[in-house]
């Protein structure tokens, strides 16, 4: 090719200029490796394009220079641009462990939630049942007339206990509720007396983790007074524990 | 204080590309008003021009990695920096509506303006005013306003070949003037 009529066809103001298409920039610099004076050409109109800018300076804000440090230093220094690749490996690798930690954490979470749901639902539904029966009992109480209730008071050795006699005058039927009693030793169990003239009957033993709170005694027809004492496993023929609640009708 | 030391190009750009903030001012004392000029002759707006050769510096600063000493020297790098910057500006949604708002205004003001705008050209543009008219306008828009010699023979209805060697023609006459 003749360099020389290439080298005033433009194409060397266009190429520093970029007003040219990719396709005549790459052909230009494979030339310009090629062909020195080419080089030659393109330097010199670079240095005459600068001395013309140098030439016609404007002075921008007074400012501008701060601002300009001021961003640079804002964000500038954090990622050199020749490390990038490098630090790119390591955020990726970090970045798949920590998702792999998230998702290992997701699916823990996930499982212990669903256990966790699953053991509600189940407590839910035992209340639920639970509560049916009181209130199949308590409507039973409720609709019978002869029906009379007696508040048994916590005594000196447990104020928070609490129980509730029900007691049908005309089947002689007790109902207990124990609303609150402490839990006993494994080797005790509460009993029921009903006092007759000053004398307790025993009315039996019962177990306060029993299903329904509500215990259904007999014979205690004339009674005066119902209480409930901490006897030793099987109960005893007479009151010997301590008394944990008293009512009197 | 501006500082005594020069720097050749070679140890200059070795030293931005180690982020040396001492070299990066020093690029700016030197430079900065010649790229200002460039950026001035594409957005007129003072404030936008500011904010623009903001983001040339800092883009300098960022992008001195994919400066290649074989394919120009380093102001050609950022001239075209500056320029590609100014055309992006101009482009912008924002700066359209905010000329449409201006020349609304200056419509009002200045009725003389619709039949022609006054130029105050300083530095290339000014070089261009000894171009005849038919090749200013080729590079005025190819170079000011960043137009495809496609989009300027559609817009001026010229043949595609025309355009190229028009633009080649002035090309050739704006060496010679620059020089």
């Amino acid at each position: 090719m003749n360099v020389q009529e290439y080298i005033s066809s433009g194409i060397v103001e266009g190429y520093v200029l970029g007003l040219v298409s990719d396709e005549e920039r790459n052909e230009f610099e494979k030339l310009c490796l090629q062909y020195p004076e080419l080089l030659q050409a393109r330097t010199a109109f670079e240095l005459a394009l600068e001395k013309q800018a140098m030439e016609n300076a404007l002075s921008p804000s007074a400012d501008l220079k701060d601002r300009i440090f001021t961003e640079i230093n804002a964000g500038g220094k954090i990622l050199p641009m020749h490390t990038a690749p490098v630090r790119n490996l390591n955020w990726l690798k970090y970045a798949a462990a920590a998702c792999f930690i998230l998702l290992a954490g997701s699916l823990y979470w996930n499982i212990s939630l669903y256990n966790k749901n699953k053991s509600l639902k189940s407590n839910y539904d035992n209340t639920v049942a639970r509560l049916n029966d009181m209130e199949k009992d308590i409507q039973v109480l409720q609709q019978n007339p002869s029906v009379k209730m007696a508040s048994m008071k916590g005594l000196d050795v447990s104020p928070q206990s609490y129980a509730t006699v029900y007691w049908d005058t005309t089947s002689h039927d007790v109902y207990l509720l124990t609303n609150n009693l402490p839990i006993p030793a494994s080797d005790k169990q509460y009993q029921l007396w009903a006092i007759f003239n000053g004398k307790p009957v025993d009315l039996g033993v019962f177990d306060i983790k029993k299903e329904r709170l509500l215990i259904q005694a007999h014979n205690a027809q004339g009674a005066e007074a119902f209480a409930i004492t901490l006897e030793k496993k099987g109960g005893s023929p007479t009151p010997e524990g301590t008394m944990y609640v008293m009512g009197k009708l | 204080m501006i500082s005594k030391t020069t720097y050749s190009e070679q140890e200059l750009v070795a030293l931005l590309q180690q982020r040396n903030e001492k070299a990066f001012g020093y690029l700016y004392d030197n430079y900065s008003g010649a790229l200002y000029g460039i950026v001035n002759s594409i957005v007129t707006d003072k404030e936008i021009a500011n904010d623009v050769l903001q983001n040339v510096f800092v883009n300098i600063w960022r992008k001195i990695e994919s400066y290649d000493p074989s394919k120009g020297r380093l102001f050609t790098w950022m001239l075209n920096i500056a320029r590609n910057a100014s055309i992006d500006e101009i482009r912008s949604k924002g700066f359209r509506d905010a000329q449409k708002n201006q020349s609304l205004g200056e419509n009002v003001d200045i009725p003389g303006s619709v039949t022609g705008p006054v130029f105050d050209d300083v530095g290339l543009k000014k070089v261009l005013t000894k171009l005849k008219t038919e090749l200013r306008i080729l590079i005025d828009m190819s170079y000011f306003q960043g137009f495809t010699h496609e989009e300027i023979s559609r817009a001026l209805d010229i043949p595609l070949g025309t355009v190229k060697t028009r633009i080649r023609s002035a090309l050739i006459q704006l060496r010679t003037m620059i020089q």
